[in-house]
This record gives structure tokens, sequence and C-alpha cells, in this order.
């Protein structure tokens, strides 16, 4: 079945989340669809699993002579010798000299040059107006963007040094916005970021599995049924609650001719599962017990190393934002940059304490029912039966007399008039002739 | 010049880096070779295979980083500009040594198999990338391994963003089957 009739986010998006290239926005609302997401869970699952396994196709270190080589480059006095050019370049190159070598091509291209001359003496006026009107216009925008000083011409100073002043104070407006830009990022940065290298973030080491132990989300279920339902019921999210867990969900039935049935989700400490589970037994007869380990390493180590790479990069943006100058969007591309990096890390921050508490505290599902025991069910009475007999049948008469009058009322006039408009003649007819007969008589 | 006599300390970013050393600062050049030289190593050493070529390349690339440095503008990023050197490098290379290069390449490959660097997994791994298309196994690697956005990876591929998103999930879901098929096979 077509995935995006069921979901509103597709897989690629997914894996997109999980890359850091999703909006923040959409990126907040696909981790909260993702906790309850058998489908999209099993797809993050999978994009992580070829990330993980992808790392190991490791590489040993760059050889030392590269080292040496590029060193040495450096150190010549002279210009470092140009880079191995391709054959195809290589080529290239040997055509041109041939073509330089022919005296026809020089005269040809003499010509061609004085007529592009030409052109371009004509158009440079145009050009230069065009540019002048452009760098007017960039200095009003920086009058306008901050209270940089009005630029007045230099007397004498000619286009050039207008325009590097021009140029100038654009950019003293543009890094007066970038100051105040990166003092409000780095007041909302806590902590400030170290000074140093960006790649390599001290203060943080990668967890591994064998550093952490295995990391193992444990999940238990259990059918009980209960010699006594009633304390069975109470038993077990005290039980719970002395172990240091917690009733996650609960769902009672108690429906009539049924026994009385609990479902009741908990969480207690992973530590603590096996005790747990032992006082459940005890509550009454097993009839189903189960068990599953999923080892979650991978998924852990993974989902840190993309964190650590994340508050790198933050690291980075904020120092970029810090100390580069730049055009006025430039900076603020880093500060949407950074804003989305923000957002991935507080994402991925979430699902590595969300992974973390599924570790420490197992999940034990427990099916409680109660030995049902089939109820005497009594018929009604005799005298509920004529009680309700004599009930219907007031109601019925009741219907039938209100019935009979809305016809009456309904249908009388009508009726009446039919009679004396069908009626008055035949009863004229009848009375002529027994009149008629009587005279005879 | 006022960008060599800046102390490398405030130096922080590539892009100052390269700036400091167009201005002339050597530690600055350095620093940025400090920095990249075993992720340059790593970027040939996994597409060329021939541990010797990656060697050559590596070094080419900085070199002609060094002889290009003038050209570089800091509006894009430095990463970028670095691995699109590198990028056309590998391009060059295949190009020019065409099927001689990929005969090489599966003969290296043998020899790192047997020469204990690379794990069972990372076998693995490599030759179920050998099985995925160019383009999806570029944006892949670049993804996974250079760890490089979506943004940078299109302007390198020159594609758009979107695409690189469509093939990037292309690429992950063919590498899993991959990944499983090479597994059940053996």
């Amino acid at each position: 079945m077509d995935r995006s009739l069921q979901h509103a986010f597709d897989a690629e998006e997914v894996m997109a989340y999980l890359d850091g290239e999703l909006e923040p926005q959409r990126a907040a609302r696909l981790a909260s669809h993702l906790e309850h997401c058998a489908e999209c869970q099993g797809i993050a699952r999978e994009m992580r699993t070829v990330s993980g396994r992808m790392l190991n196709f490791e590489i040993e270190p760059m050889p030392e002579r590269v080292t040496a080589a590029v060193v040495a480059e450096l150190n010549s006095p002279t210009k470092p010798e140009p880079v191995k050019v391709p054959d195809v370049r290589r080529k290239m190159w040997a055509k041109w000299h041939e073509l330089a070598a022919n005296r026809k091509v020089w005269g040809f291209a003499a010509a061609f040059a004085v007529v592009a001359m030409a052109i371009a003496i004509g158009s440079v006026s145009n050009l230069r107006r065009s540019r002048e009107a452009a760098n007017l216009v960039s200095g009003r925008v920086s009058e306008l963007s901050a209270p940089a000083p009005q630029h007045q011409q230099a007397a004498g100073g000619g286009y050039k040094s207008w325009l590097q002043k021009d140029a100038a104070e654009l950019q003293a407006s543009q890094q007066a916005l970038m100051s105040e830009s990166v003092m409000n990022t780095v007041q909302r940065a806590e902590p400030a970021p170290p000074a140093g290298p960006p790649p390599a973030p001290p203060e943080e080491k990668l967890q591994s599995p064998d550093q952490v132990g295995p990391m193992i989300v444990q999940t238990a279920s259990l059918s009980i049924v209960a010699r006594n339902y009633d304390e069975a019921s109470e038993a077990i999210g005290k039980l719970a609650k002395a172990r240091g867990g917690y009733v996650e969900k609960l769902d009672a039935k108690a429906q009539t001719g049924s026994a009385r049935e609990l479902s009741i989700a908990l969480r207690v400490p992973a530590k603590q599962l096996d005790g747990f589970l032992e006082d459940l037994r005890q509550l009454g007869h097993v009839e189903q017990e189960s068990q599953s380990n999923e080892e979650v390493s991978a998924e852990y180590v993974d989902l840190q190393a993309r964190l650590r790479s994340a508050q790198a990069t933050e690291r980075r943006l904020i120092e970029l934002l810090a100390t580069r100058t730049g055009r006025l969007e430039d900076v603020l591309d880093v500060e949407r940059e950074l804003a989305r990096v923000r957002g991935e890390i507080e994402s991925m921050q979430g699902q590595s304490n969300l992974l973390l508490h599924r570790v420490n505290y197992a999940t034990v599902q427990v099916e409680l029912s109660e030995v049902y025991h089939e109820r005497l069910q009594l018929g009604i009475s005799t005298g509920t039966k004529l009680r309700n007999a004599l009930v219907e049948g007031i109601h019925n008469l009741e219907d039938g007399i209100v019935g009979a009058l809305v016809f009456v009322l309904d249908e009388g006039p009508a009726i009446l008039f039919w009679l004396a408009v069908l009626g008055l003649p035949v009863w004229l007819i009848w009375h002529r002739r027994r009149a008629r007969l009587a005279a005879k008589g | 010049m006022q960008a060599s006599r800046q102390p490398l300390e405030t130096m922080n970013t590539d892009e100052q880096l390269v700036l400091a050393f167009q201005g002339g600062s050597r530690e600055a050049f350095e620093e940025l070779f400090e920095r990249y030289r075993e992720p340059v190593y790593r970027f040939f050493r996994r597409r060329l295979g021939h541990p010797g070529r990656a060697e050559e390349l590596g070094q080419e690339c900085f070199l002609a980083l060094l002889q290009n440095v003038a050209r570089y503008e800091p509006r894009a990023s430095f990463r970028s500009y670095l691995y699109g050197i590198a990028m056309n490098l590998v391009f060059a290379e295949r190009r020019k040594a065409g099927r001689e290069v990929s005969e090489n390449e599966k003969l290296d490959e043998r020899v790192d198999g047997g020469s204990g660097q690379a794990t069972d997994t990372g076998i693995l791994v490599r030759e179920a990338l050998g099985q995925l298309q160019n383009d999806e196994r570029e944006i892949l690697m670049l993804r996974e391994y250079e760890q490089l956005s979506y943004q940078e990876i299109g302007v390198l591929m020159r594609v758009p963003v979107n695409t690189v998103r469509s093939r990037l999930f292309r690429a992950r879901m063919a590498m899993k089957e991959q990944l499983v098929a090479i597994k059940d096979g053996d």
C-alpha cells in the first residue's frame, strides 16, 4: 500500500530527518510521529544500520611521506611545480600551441581584436553608467541598514576611489549588523563555544558499546489468571512502585457475562525486572509468559556520533558568525543553518534520552483475568411481566384513541362534505320515489 | 600583510585560514593541512583502491590547493572547494586510465583484502558500494564518509538538492539490499 496514503511523512523525509536536513518545524513533527509509528521506526532503523555498516569501510592512516612532500613544496623557495594535468588538458594545450604557430590564425586574431576593441569602447560608457547607478543603490541600502557614516564623494577622488569608499561603508554596515547578530547568538549558546580547531571536541568522548556495555531494551509479557482478581489488580501497581517502576497504561474490562480483565503496561528499572516478574507470578496462574531483548548499542552509538558531529557543526557555525566578515545574505544563511543544526541537536538529544529510558526501564505487559464462575441468570418475574403487559396495553389504548381522534379531525370535514354533496341527491330521489309510491298506494 | 600578522589562535574557521594563507601565512596552511590530510587521503583511498595512487592524488590535491589558493573566494565553504578539487582529480584519473585503472583497482582490492587492513565487513561494504550506480554511489559516499550536507553535495555534483536527496535515498536502499544479498551469497 502506498505509504503516502497512510503517512504524513514519506521515507525520504525520515532519511532527511536523520541526516539533519529537514526544516526544524518539520523535523519536530516527524520526531513526534517517529515515537509512535513502528513503520517509520523501521525505516529509521534501516537507515541507521546502513550508515553504521558503512563505517566498517575503514582506511589506514595517511603515510607520512605525503606530508613530507607537501611540506617540502611549501618550504620550496620557488613556485611549486604545476600539478600534473590530465591527458585531455595536455592535448588541448598541444592543439593551442599548433594554432599559435600558424600566422593566418594570428592575422584573424588581430582583426578580431580590433573589432572587439571598437565595440568595447562603445559599451564602456554604458557599463560605467549602469555600475554607478548600482553603487548608488548599494550606498542607499547601506545607509538604511546601519548607521554608517554618510558617504561623500571625495573631491577629485575619481570613480575608483568613490567606489572603494562606498564598498567600505557597505562592509562596515554589514559588520555592524553581523556583530549584533553574533552577540545574540553567543548569548543564546550556553556554554560559550571553546576556541580551537572545530573537528576535535575534546570534552565529549564517543560512547561505544565496549565502554558502556551492551545496551539492551528488555520487554516482558505475562498472562495471569488471578486467584483473587481484586487483590491482584491492586497489588500489581504497588509491586511496580515498590521496585521503582510505574504504570504506563491501564485498561480494565468488566462486561456482564464474562470474566473481568485488566490490561496493564508497566515500566520497571531493568535491574529489577527479574524480581518484579517473580512477584507477578505469585499473583495467580501464569498462562503465558514471554521475554524479548533488543540490542540497541549500534543505534545509540550512531546517534551519539551524529549528535557529536552536529554539536561540532554548531560550534563551527558560531565561530563562523563570530569571526567572518561577509555579505549580509551570507550571515543570514549561517543563522538559518545554525537554527537548523540546533533543531537537529535537540531532536537527537530527545531520541538519545528516549533510547536510554527504554534501556533503563524494561517494559512489562500484564494481562490479568479472573477465574470466571458462571452466575445463575434469574428471569423476569411474572408480576413484572403482567405489569409490563398492562403498561403496554394502556399505551396501546392511548395510542388507538389518539389515532382515532386524529383521523376524525383530519378526515372528518372532508367526509361530511362529500356525504352532503353525494347524499343529498340520493335522499331527494329516494324521498320522491317514496312519495310517488304512497300516492299510488 | 594584515592577515599574516594575525595570531593563529583567532583563525578558527577554514575560510579564515585560507584567507590568512592567501595573505602569506604559512602556519595557516599547515593548520589546514593538519585538518584535512586524513580526510582527503581517505577520500581518494575509498574511491581508487590503489594505496599508492591515493597517496599521489592526495599530494596533488594539496599542491593544487597551494597553487590555486589565490582563486579561492570565501563565498563557498572551504570544504566544498577542497573536495571539488579532489573530485576533479578523481574524475580526471578515471577518465585518463579508463579500463586500465579498473583492472588495477580490482587487483589492488585483492591485495588489500589479503593485507589485513580491511575487515570482513569492510570488504562487504566495498563490494556493495561497487554494485551501486556511479552517481548514487558518489552521493552516498560524500554523505557518509565526507559528511557533506545535501547542499554541498549538490554543488559538487552539480545537481539540485532535491535530486541529491532522492538519489541518496535510492542509494541507501540499494546499499541495504546489496549488503543483504552479499551476506546471503556468502
